[in-house]
């Protein structure tokens, strides 16, 4: 056994499938870059100052970065998972501190390392660490995730560079670590709370779009009814909670008008109502002993302060350009020409691509309309000159690297390598759920990368990096030897 | 957990994997193979972005009447692609244009490097020159609005400032707020708010066929957006007075910079040289910024807050207070005078008068003897360690007063001036000198430097006895209730309100009392003028003429401060000015048309460095 251990070959027992699905997407996305990228200006296709070119050296770089961990036994990654989390929380929570030379503030957020040429996005990396840290807590034998302080300590790791992030004002790489909810739930997680959880995420994502009264009512409604579930029934109860908020809260704004001259609005007036009955419905589960109303208490308190204090600070605090700047960043607005035009322009450069495309170096309408059209958008491209067909090509090819990775997942007898595997699925479905999603104008536009297609050093590093360590940790010959370390 | 949970759960996940493929599958599918739109919008269909440039914010004075106007004006785009493949009639086109042929043939030839992009031919095209060109339907050209200053009064040059194209560095700053070819101010009222007077640029996309024709408003104008105009802002200037301060001033080297005390705010800010801003606009904009920027006279050096001049005279009012808050002067202390200051071989001359005085005939009589001892007294101090300490104590008395620093206006191009400090007397003389040294401090000469904003704040503070408000030029910016916090917070010197009635009765005195002062022709019967001139000598040629002034003596309306560079003494040149502002604002009248002539005519000769060597641009 211990000469395997330190005799590992390079391929053995590798995943030749992932690797063949890894390799087939980044070609395809070097194609979509030659041709959306293309600068007319430059001369010559092979010129190094041309993107497709640079992108191909970063993929070879990626390969080789990749290649290293595979020669790395795997026992390394779940020895080192917290001191590679704490270190890339560190990494990560510099692009703050440090001063503007270094880390640039560019699209109104200060998330990016400077060095020279050299672009670093820290917070990529920050995703494979917290993917090895919670697969690391989660695969203890102690843990046991119907636990309360278990589950906090989780969502502690989660949260932690969640924090960071939103703190670099990065917020589309931030909600990409809402996707481990995906895990949890592979994990045994409590369905009923994967429901407020996903909704807050949705919300969140969304909540620009509504006014605080209709989050309040929604998140209220969400809460109660995930909680009725959790209790395994008591809806009559349920109900007449719900029933005394809203004619509370209708009182309350019916006396305000009539004996105050409408000092509270409808929203205030709801916020108290449901504030008392926090503390009321707190005392109660204190009498009776039922802790499950903490948690949905918990996780309703959390996310009614997160969403409609996102809000409130949004609408009073920040000056008008900062306002327009983050609108613009989560794609409220679009200069020059109004809500959605980005997303207009990538709808017609894929509609432009009919059945069979335009042909390699064809396109126009993604090459000279949308913008971003070599990273963000890098989509466009594939849709307008490999059509209908090409599209579904590369989204099975996308879906079976998923699959894949959930299939790789399941055969692991280790927890650590099987939470991991999940992870680094749920990482990628919602990249490309969020990247996709924007580029057909189902989802608000938000700066993140498709998964190995699109144009960026740093992405591609961290994508193969992910994906490179799911696959050692699948190959690895010892299956179960470093369980008992 | 049980084995068939896990099974479920697995299948669950993979199906929402499946679901959210499958969902945007249909998407693309709907996108790329049903909704023809899409298609027929981009199959040769190309959209054509025109810019809405939002009309600029106009300025009014404070009694409404415009300071600066906006008109309209085109400028001639063309997209080089869509020029007839025969070509066209270039001589009509130059001819409506009045553009010479040579210009327009560059011009294309720089177009077919980017035949896509559109590309300005000319600026600043008249309307009736674009009604007459939309005549002809000249294919390829199109005309977009815009908007161009224009001054009605003209005046203001330096105050108001003027517009310029936006550079690399604007738009970098601008993080997107500019784009290649904007507009932004450059400098005084235009580039201070810009922010509010800009307004944001709307966009119109029309849908053009495959032969490049216009055919419509994309989607019928649902990604339009309109301009929004810039906001109008009042200023806190009176244009009327304005202009007769620019009048007076014509000729002269200097500044007037007049302010309400009660509120901070600018009447006046002249100037001179000036220069008529309808210059800084039009094609002529190039060939008149070089002829400016090469005149020795600097007219767009904005002396009313850059300047740094020696305040002379005027300065002993702080001297006074400063004596008076630290007790080494009582208004009852009478020094003598014979003809100056003497000590050992120090000399500090004076004019003729009776001696010795008290404080308030002191400042009546400016004599300069009499704030040498007071200068000394307070920095002599026997409670300060050392006659450093005792400077940098002034020093600190004399910044709280406005002066060594930015006033904190919401003026951008606002210089601090200078005010020694005893660090800059130990470089200078390695750590030996006394009160001696530094005694031309005492009647606000030496190292001492200061814009005639600051001036104009010293006798605001003076009128409100020893406190004044930032002085601003914006009075009220359309659709806000204030301007920033700071224009409303009171600034306290550190010399407290009592110290100042000797040195008000003083400076009344100078103006109301035959033959008590040196001010007695700024006198205007009934309205207590009170003043106090100032002669500042210089090393490069006939002495500095300032006048400092309030009026009335009690709840003043007007502050003024003015100075004429090389205008001999303060009573001669300054003085008149001044008076004759005040007059104006406190009366609307002029009573002394034969003072506003003398004032014209006044000998004035300049130093031979500020006369252009080839005057060829007056010719």
């Amino acid at each position: 056994m211990i000469q395997q251990r330190n005799n590992i070959r390079l391929f053995e027992g590798v995943d030749r499938v992932a690797i063949l699905l890894y390799l087939l997407l980044v070609l395809a996305g070097l194609t979509c870059v030659a041709s959306a990228g293309y600068d007319d200006s430059i001369e010559g296709f092979f010129n190094f100052r041309q993107n497709h070119i640079k992108q191909a050296m970063w993929a070879g770089v990626a390969f080789v970065v990749g290649l290293f961990i595979l020669l790395l036994d795997s026992r390394y990654y779940h020895m080192y998972a917290y001191y590679a989390y704490v270190g890339a929380l560190i990494f990560t929570a510099g692009t703050i501190v440090m001063p503007e030379a270094i880390a640039p503030i560019t699209k109104g957020a200060k998330a990016w390392y400077e060095l020279g040429p050299v672009r670093i996005q820290p917070a990529e990396f920050a995703k494979i660490a917290t993917a090895l840290a919670m697969a690391r807590m989660m695969s203890n034998y102690s843990f046991n995730i119907h636990k309360a302080s278990d589950l906090c300590r989780v969502a502690m790791i989660i949260l932690l560079p969640f924090a960071i992030i939103l703190l670099q004002n990065d917020t589309g790489s931030g909600v990409v670590l809402c996707s481990f909810i995906f895990v949890l739930y592979r994990e045994g997680l409590n369905k009923w709370l994967c429901i407020p959880i996903i909704m807050v995420a949705t919300l969140f994502i969304f909540s620009f779009l509504f006014t605080p009264l209709i989050l309040l009512i929604v998140l209220v409604l969400i809460f109660t009814l995930s909680s009725a579930m959790m209790m395994g029934g008591a809806w009559r109860m349920h109900a007449i909670f719900l029933a005394g908020i809203a004619l509370s809260a209708f009182v309350l704004y019916g006396l305000s008008s009539i004996f105050f001259d409408g000092a509270l609005s409808g929203y205030q007036s709801l916020i108290i109502t449901v504030i008392v009955a926090i503390v009321v419905a707190g005392v109660y589960a204190v009498r009776k002993h039922i802790t499950s109303i903490f948690l949905t208490l918990a996780l309703f308190i959390g996310s009614m302060i997160f969403v409609p204090a996102a809000d409130l600070i949004f609408e009073s605090v920040l000056q008008p350009h900062q306002k327009e700047r983050i609108l613009s960043f989560l794609g409220i607005i679009n200069d020059p020409a109004g809500i959605d035009f980005n997303v207009n322009q990538s709808k017609i450069a894929i509609g432009s691509g009919g059945l069979f495309g335009k042909g390699f170096m064809q396109g126009t309408q993604s090459k000279y309309f949308v913008p971003e059209k070599h990273t963000d958008f890098i989509f466009c491209t594939a849709g307008e000159e490999w059509g209908f067909i090409g599209t579904v090509i590369v989204l099975s090819l996308l879906c079976a690297i998923i699959l894949r990775l959930m299939k790789m997942g399941e055969r692991q007898q280790e927890p650590f390598s099987r939470i991991y595997c999940y992870s680094v699925a749920a990482i990628f479905l919602f990249h490309v759920m969020v990247n996709l999603g924007m580029t057909v104008g189902l989802m608000p536009v938000m700066g993140i990368p498709l998964p190995f297609m699109s144009y960026g050093g740093s992405s591609m590093i961290a994508f193969t990096i992910l994906l490179f360590i799911a696959i050692r940790l699948d190959a690895s010959p010892s299956k179960g030897a470093y369980a008992l370390n | 957990m049980a084995n068939d949970d896990v099974y479920t759960r697995r299948m669950i996940l993979r199906f929402i994997v499946l679901l959210i493929f499958g969902v945007i599958a249909c998407r693309i599918g709907y996108i790329q193979l049903i909704d023809t739109r899409y298609k027929s919008m981009a199959a040769g269909n190309v959209l054509n972005y025109e810019v809405q440039y939002a009309p600029r914010g106009e300025v009014v004075d404070r009694r409404g009447e415009f300071l600066v106007q906006s008109m309209e004006c085109y400028d001639l785009m063309v997209i080089y692609r869509d020029l007839p493949k025969e070509g066209f009639d270039t001589t009509r086109l130059c001819n409506i244009l009045s553009l010479s042929k040579e210009r327009l043939v560059r011009e294309l030839r720089n177009a077919r490097a980017y035949p896509r992009a559109p590309r300005l031919i000319i600026d600043y095209v008249a309307k009736e020159a674009k009604l007459r060109f939309e005549e002809h339907n000249f294919q390829g050209f199109y005309t977009v609005q815009r908007t161009a200053r224009q001054y009605p009064r003209k005046i203001g040059g330096n105050l108001l400032g003027s517009l310029g194209e936006v550079s690399e560095n604007d738009i970098k700053r601008g993080e997107g707020e500019y784009k290649k070819g904007d507009y932004i101010g450059k400098s005084g009222l235009e580039r201070a708010y810009e922010s509010y007077l800009r307004g944001d640029d709307g966009v119109k996309i029309m849908e053009r066929d495959r032969h490049g024709a216009i055919k419509g408003s994309y989607m019928d104008g649902m990604y339009d957006t309109l301009p929004v105009p810039g906001l109008r802002i009042t200023s806190t200037i009176d244009a009327r007075l304005q202009a007769f301060a620019e009048e007076l001033m014509e000729g002269k080297m200097g500044a007037v910079v007049a302010i309400e005390p009660s509120t901070g705010e600018i009447l006046v800010m002249a100037s001179s040289p000036t220069f008529d801003p309808d210059a800084m606009v039009g094609r002529q904009r190039g060939n008149n910024y070089m002829d400016m920027l090469y005149n020795p006279q600097t007219p767009m050096f904005n002396r009313a807050v850059q300047a740094r001049y020696p305040p002379g005279s005027t300065f002993k009012l702080v001297q006074g207070l400063i004596g008076l808050q630290e007790g080494t002067l009582t208004p009852e202390n009478a020094y003598p005078c014979n003809g100056g200051y003497h000590w050992g071989n120090v000399k500090m001359g004076c004019h003729a008068h009776a001696s010795p005085l008290d404080l308030r005939n002191a400042v009546a009589q400016s004599c300069n003897a009499y704030f040498c001892y007071v200068f000394r007294n307070i920095i002599e101090n026997r409670k300060f360690k050392d006659v450093k300490e005792g400077l940098d104590r002034w020093v600190e008395y004399v910044h709280s007063f406005g002066f060594g620093r930015k006033l904190g206006s919401d003026f951008l191009d606002e210089q601090e001036g200078y005010v020694p400090t005893s660090e800059r007397y130990d470089r200078v003389y390695r750590g030996s000198w006394n009160g001696h040294t530094v005694l031309s401090l005492s009647i606000g000469q030496g190292e001492l430097g200061c814009t005639p904003l600051q001036m104009a704040n010293l006798a605001a503070i003076v009128a409100n006895r020893g406190y004044y408000y930032i002085p601003h030029i914006v009075k009220a910016i359309e659709g806000q209730d204030s301007l920033d916090r700071r224009f409303y917070e009171k600034q306290y010197t550190m010399v407290d309100a009592k110290h100042f009635e000797p040195i008000v009765e003083g400076m009344w005195r100078g103006v109301n009392v035959p033959g008590a002062g040196t001010s007695s022709r700024a006198y205007l019967p009934g309205w207590d003028v009170c003043g106090k001139t100032g002669t500042a000598q210089n090393p490069i040629g006939r002495d500095h003429s300032t006048f400092l002034s309030f009026a009335p003596k009690d709840n003043p309306r007007i502050a003024i401060s003015v100075y004429v560079e090389h205008g001999g003494f303060g009573a001669t040149t300054a003085l008149p000015i001044a008076s004759l502002l005040e007059e104006l604002y406190l009366t609307d009248t002029i009573t002394r048309p034969e003072l506003v002539q003398q004032v014209k005519n006044l000998p004035y000769a300049l130093p031979s460095r500020y006369v252009r060597k080839n005057d060829s641009a007056k010719k």
